[in-house]
């Protein structure tokens, strides 16, 4: 990888994009894997192996993408990404959960606080990654960060730490199906997406609103999308967290159905993917 | 033996956050809330915190207060509410 990364934005990431792909023809375990889950999808014959190929080769451009290959400024990346339905957010007047997803491209995080969104990221150790050169470190001194994870000091002062970010009014980004306690699954086409409840504790704790967020490649453009917050908390948590379920699951259905090859994580998570 | 209301309450909001099935049969006041204790994750030791500020109207500092010492067992908690209550 750090051959690649002297290239010109997007060689590298194209490279590691093909090397994914043809991979899956030196592990046949993988293209298996790859084949089998396309096979959720109405297809049939090369269509179905072209999807399948299509997940590795995304695998491969999201490794980069993860890894911010060849982009050597917060600005470079800034180029590279869309955001809508940001009025959402700023239509929420007090702090709010940015709630992101394992599907699409990684690190919406650092591609918020790039295109501008003063977002704290909540997560896993290594999951907010930026480059340690001289034109990020501003970038990354700015960026406030809460790491969660079993060797993470204190995870629980962590989300007490979340809880009062959100009652000062900041804006919480985490991912859905991060570590901790599952909520619900929601059930997609080849695996299903775990749903943790870290994120519902803190909605119902502080009664900030909840946005959805999903990310996907448009060509080269990450092209991140806030959608409209989940209704407010109902006073029945059961009832409160199947309205929540209805919601994302609906959000997660059309995601995958509109950009099948970008489910990667469905398909290569262990254990994600499910006998059909 | 000294009756210590404080440490009591909090093990009695350690024993109801865990519930019957995880808090362990020979569960004392040193017994760590997390892995081989009452096996407590993030958001029951969330919850554990904001009962204790209820419980006793204090409210802890995130950075200073709640740390993995402080937060190892119901005596080191209890210990820190009665810090935080004569400070």
């Amino acid at each position: 990888m750090r051959a690649l990364d002297p290239l010109p934005w997007p060689w590298g990431e194209e490279i590691l994009a093909k090397l994914f792909a043809a991979k899956a023809f030196i592990r046949p375990r993988l293209l298996r894997k790859a084949v089998a889950w396309a096979g959720h999808y109405p297809l049939a014959g090369r269509s179905r192996w072209r999807l399948a190929l299509s997940c590795c080769a995304h695998h491969g451009r999201f490794v980069a993408r993860q890894a911010l290959l060849g982009i050597r400024t917060p600005e470079d990346l800034r180029r590279h990404v869309i955001l809508k339905g940001e009025a959402h957010l700023t239509a929420a007047s007090t702090g709010a959960i940015l709630l992101g997803f394992h599907l699409g491209p990684p690190g919406v995080a650092v591609a918020l606080r790039a295109v501008g969104l003063p977002v704290t990221w909540m997560g896993g150790l290594r999951a907010f990654r930026t480059r340690w050169n001289a034109p990020w470190q501003p970038f990354r001194q700015a960026s406030d960060t809460l790491t969660l994870s079993r060797s993470a000091p204190s995870p629980g002062g962590v989300l007490y730490r979340a809880r009062r970010l959100l009652l000062d009014g900041g804006t919480l980004y985490v991912a859905a199906e991060g570590g901790g306690r599952e909520a619900f699954r929601v059930a997609l086409p080849g695996g299903f997406a775990r749903i943790r409840s870290g994120w519902f504790v803190l909605r119902r704790q502080c009664g900030v609103p909840v946005l959805p967020v999903l990310t996907h490649l448009e060509g080269l453009t990450q092209v991140i999308t806030i959608y409209p917050p989940l209704p407010p908390p109902h006073p029945d948590q059961a009832r409160d967290l199947e309205v929540c379920r209805l919601r994302l699951a609906a959000l997660l259905e059309d995601y995958a159905r509109r950009f099948p090859e970008q489910c990667y994580a469905l398909t290569f998570r262990a254990g994600a993917t499910q006998p059909s | 033996m000294t009756v210590d209301p404080i440490l009591e309450r909090v093990q009695a909001l350690v024993t109801e956050v865990a519930g019957p099935e995880r808090a362990p049969a020979d569960a004392d006041p040193d017994t760590p809330l997390g892995d081989s204790g009452y096996w407590l994750d993030s958001v029951d030791v969330l919850e554990v915190i904001l009962a204790c500020e209820r419980e006793f109207g204090t409210v802890f500092e995130e950075g200073a207060d709640l740390t993995p010492e402080t937060l190892y067992s119901a005596r080191r908690l209890a210990d820190l509410v009665r810090s935080k209550l004569s400070a």
